[in-house]
């Protein structure tokens, strides 16, 4: 009873309140003037909505045409609800969404919005990097995505703990597994990490497998065009083990969150963790002064060295009856002056190169530096391969971590997995 | 289908209401009473399910165009590691939730069904889990469950050494861990049906019984238990569905993990149907879920029907 009352009250505040706030920013007109656009978005933390709220309120004012209604999705379900809402008759006119993979699954089944005109109009072939350009793409080499931000990983640690143990950050794999090495010698557990949601061990994989076999097979493995069972990607989990057997990794992950994971790094009896730029939002700010971070270490120096740069954006649905306001927005959201005030906001970099890169603190610029060194930007294992794919491989990698000595038998079953997946999509 | 056939009543049934004791009532008037609440569980019912049946023989993704595949997806299923350790701790659940809240429950149904000072307390206290909502549940267990949480702090005060009790990541404790916090719920209320079962005892029975030389024991056995036997029909039905469809506390606690050693048939449907958007696969596993369901209930309900029949 209650819980019915509750949901109708949230709803009819939900489309109560929505228009009420777009509907005081714009100017009274003749209601037949206005076009709404609707926009669905993912980013239900109280961070992100600030976020966005700003960005509307700031397109709003300068287009005074325009009204946005925002309808906001927890992240989780949203990935759920979108397939649903954009093979519907009438779905929101824009999404939030993810470059890469995951975004051309909706434009190979024609759901998206092509977006040539608007790249060519506001010249973003100029405005981007070549990298990002490239995820934005769909299979076809049309334009359909609009990316905002995207975030660095890298091996994050506390120089005070590296300072105790007299090491240096190191580039090399053989200075990390020292590095490592030298940390349990002071009684400190090298790695932390939290596997209970086992995306975290996606990351590990990601780079053995581009450090070892380098970004392009990397990728042909993500699509699905090599095996796992092959002798490379026994290499890449070869050196996974060397740190599993020296017991570098705190014990029993899969009990942690990944920000449960944090604490033994906060009180200062885990070193390092290999994460993304978004640890900063979970670790204690007070804490921050001693938390720095470096690039995953080169494994072979022969290999050209990719990197996981996930990059958000939004996108238009194809069957918008309001393809002028979604051309509006997205051009909006596209432009540097947006970007640059998301990022002020708390937001990861904009790709917007015409970004005043003064605003970036040194750990950004550092970042960013680390990115555009790189030979390849991958998005991350779930967004580059087929997501049937990334759960069974995600699986698999938890089971080897629990049993490492069944790799072989672990991998074969994997690929299986992998013929069954991209045979059902041919 | 026959029901949408049916005309609709509304001028005739006023005309009726004239005389108060109809002479005759058309055959077709319950059916009109009945067409609003059979249209819509056709529609939101059994239509469903058939959908779903029809579904679990295509590739459906959600988006794409769906085509028949015959047995495919069975194929797969009956071949697939994670079903069958999915089916395997679906049978754990089913064994746990049909013994354990059954003995415990009744025990703790027989002591409080005695008048003794501060029973309201105690069986306030072993329902109230069932006040709250399963989320809830499943989120203040996992925290109980954590290396450095109640449970093992509370075992290292009372002395235990070594790593702390990996609860929720050893793979083959964990079903048994999530389990647990599933019965503190069920407990309490096979309790509940229990006491409320009870009060139909007749006490008269009893103490004749016992007037009669019978000891506790068998008083309880020959006569409470007998007479108890309708709610332990209900709450047998009860706990294997709620153990069938254990979907909730999986999810929040583990998410089927670590390897899906945890994961429940109904888990693996979620993933199979909403992460991996495989809705066809998804399907597939709601069939055999559903048929799992449907051969143990009327199996149950088909002995327990014929030994009432001999009364």
């Amino acid at each position: 009873m209650s819980l019915s009352r509750r949901t109708f009250a949230k709803r009819s505040m939900a489309a109560g309140a929505a228009p009420l706030v777009a509907g005081g920013l714009t100017l009274p007109r003749a209601a037949a003037q206005e076009s709404t656009i609707q926009l669905a978005s993912n980013g239900s933390n109280p961070e992100p909505k600030k976020r966005l709220e700003e960005l509307v309120k700031r397109f709003e004012e300068e287009n005074a045409d325009y009204k946005v209604e925002v309808n906001v999705t927890e992240h989780e379900a949203f990935k759920q609800q979108i397939r649903t809402f954009l093979a519907s008759d009438n779905p929101p006119d824009v999404l939030t969404w993810f470059a890469g993979n995951r975004m051309r699954f909706f434009a190979d089944n024609e759901l998206l919005l092509n977006l040539d005109d608007l790249y060519a109009e506001q010249g973003l072939e100029e405005k981007f990097p070549a990298g990002i350009l490239e995820v934005s793409k769909g299979n076809d080499g049309h334009y359909y995505f609009m990316p905002t931000q995207y975030y660095h990983w890298a091996v994050y640690y506390r120089p005070s703990l590296f300072e105790e143990a007299k090491v240096e950050v190191p580039e090399t794999w053989e200075d990390f597994l020292a590095v490592c090495d030298a940390l349990t010698g002071i009684g400190k557990t090298p790695l932390t990490i939290g596997t209970q949601a086992p995306w975290t061990s996606a990351a590990w994989f990601d780079y053995f497998n581009m450090r070892t076999n380098g970004p392009e097979f990397h990728i042909e493995l993500m699509d699905g065009k090599q095996a796992y069972n092959s002798q490379e990607v026994k290499d890449a989990f070869g050196h996974w083990k060397e740190l599993l057997d020296k017991n570098a990794f705190i014990p029993q992950p899969e009990a942690y969150m990944w920000q449960d994971a944090l604490t033994p790094m906060v009180q200062g009896d885990a070193a390092m963790y290999l994460m993304g730029r978004f640890i900063l939002d979970s670790y204690p700010d007070e804490a921050e002064d001693d938390l720095d971070f470096f690039r995953f270490p080169i494994i072979d120096a022969g290999v050209p060295v990719g990197e996981d740069a996930p990059t958000d954006g939004f996108f238009a649905s194809a069957k918008t009856d309001n393809v002028e306001g979604a051309h509006a927005l997205l051009g909006y959201i596209g432009t540097a002056e947006s970007q640059q005030k998301q990022f002020e906001l708390g937001a990861s970099p904009g790709v917007n190169i015409d970004i005043d890169p003064s605003i970036y603190d040194e750990n950004t610029q550092k970042g960013l530096t680390m990115l555009q060194e790189s030979d390849y930007i991958a998005q991350f294992y779930d967004r580059d391969t087929h997501p049937d794919m990334a759960e069974r491989g995600m699986s698999a990698f938890i089971e080897f971590w629990n049993n490492p000595d069944d790799l072989d038998g672990i991998l074969d079953r994997l690929d299986e997995e992998r013929k069954r997946v991209y045979e059902d999509e041919a | 289908m026959a029901t949408m056939a049916t005309p609709t009543p509304a001028t005739t049934t006023v005309a009726e209401k004239k005389t108060r004791f109809p002479r005759r009532t058309n055959w077709w008037v319950p059916y009109a009473f009945l067409a609003m609440p059979l249209i819509l569980y056709f529609t939101w019912v059994i239509g469903p399910m058939f959908f779903s049946l029809y579904m679990s023989f295509t590739n459906a993704d959600g988006i794409s165009r769906m085509d028949w595949v015959g047995f495919r997806n069975y194929r797969r299923l009956f071949n697939d590691d994670i079903f069958w350790v999915s089916f395997w701790n679906n049978v754990r659940w089913l064994i746990a939730f049909i013994t354990i809240p059954i003995v415990l429950g009744l025990s703790l149904a027989l002591i409080f069904n005695n008048d003794l000072p501060g029973t309201r307390f105690f069986k306030a206290g072993f329902f109230s889990p069932m006040v709250v909502s399963s989320v809830v549940i499943g989120v203040v267990w996992s925290w109980m469950y954590q290396p450095y949480g109640l449970i093992n702090e509370m075992l290292s005060q009372l002395g235990r050494d070594g790593t702390p009790i990996g609860f929720l990541s050893d793979p083959k404790l964990v079903t048994w861990s999530i389990i647990g916090a599933g019965l503190w719920r069920q407990v309490g209320y096979v309790m509940l049906l229990y006491l409320a079962g009870l009060k139909n005892v007749d006490t008269t029975l009893v103490e004749a019984s016992r007037v009669d030389g019978a000891s506790a024991f068998e008083s309880f056995r020959d006569i409470v238990l007998p007479l108890l036997r309708p709610v332990t029909v209900i709450i047998v039905v009860i706990s294997t569905i709620d153990a069938l469809r254990s979907f909730d506390l999986v999810n929040i606690m583990t998410r089927g993990g670590p390897f899906n050693r945890s994961s429940v048939l109904a888990q693996m449907m979620y993933i199979e149907a909403f992460n991996n958007y495989a809705m066809g696969y998804g399907a597939a596993i709601a069939t055999i879920l559903g048929l799992i369901s449907l051969v143990l209930i009327l199996y149950y309900l088909n002995r327990t029907m014929k030994d009432e029949m001999e009364y």
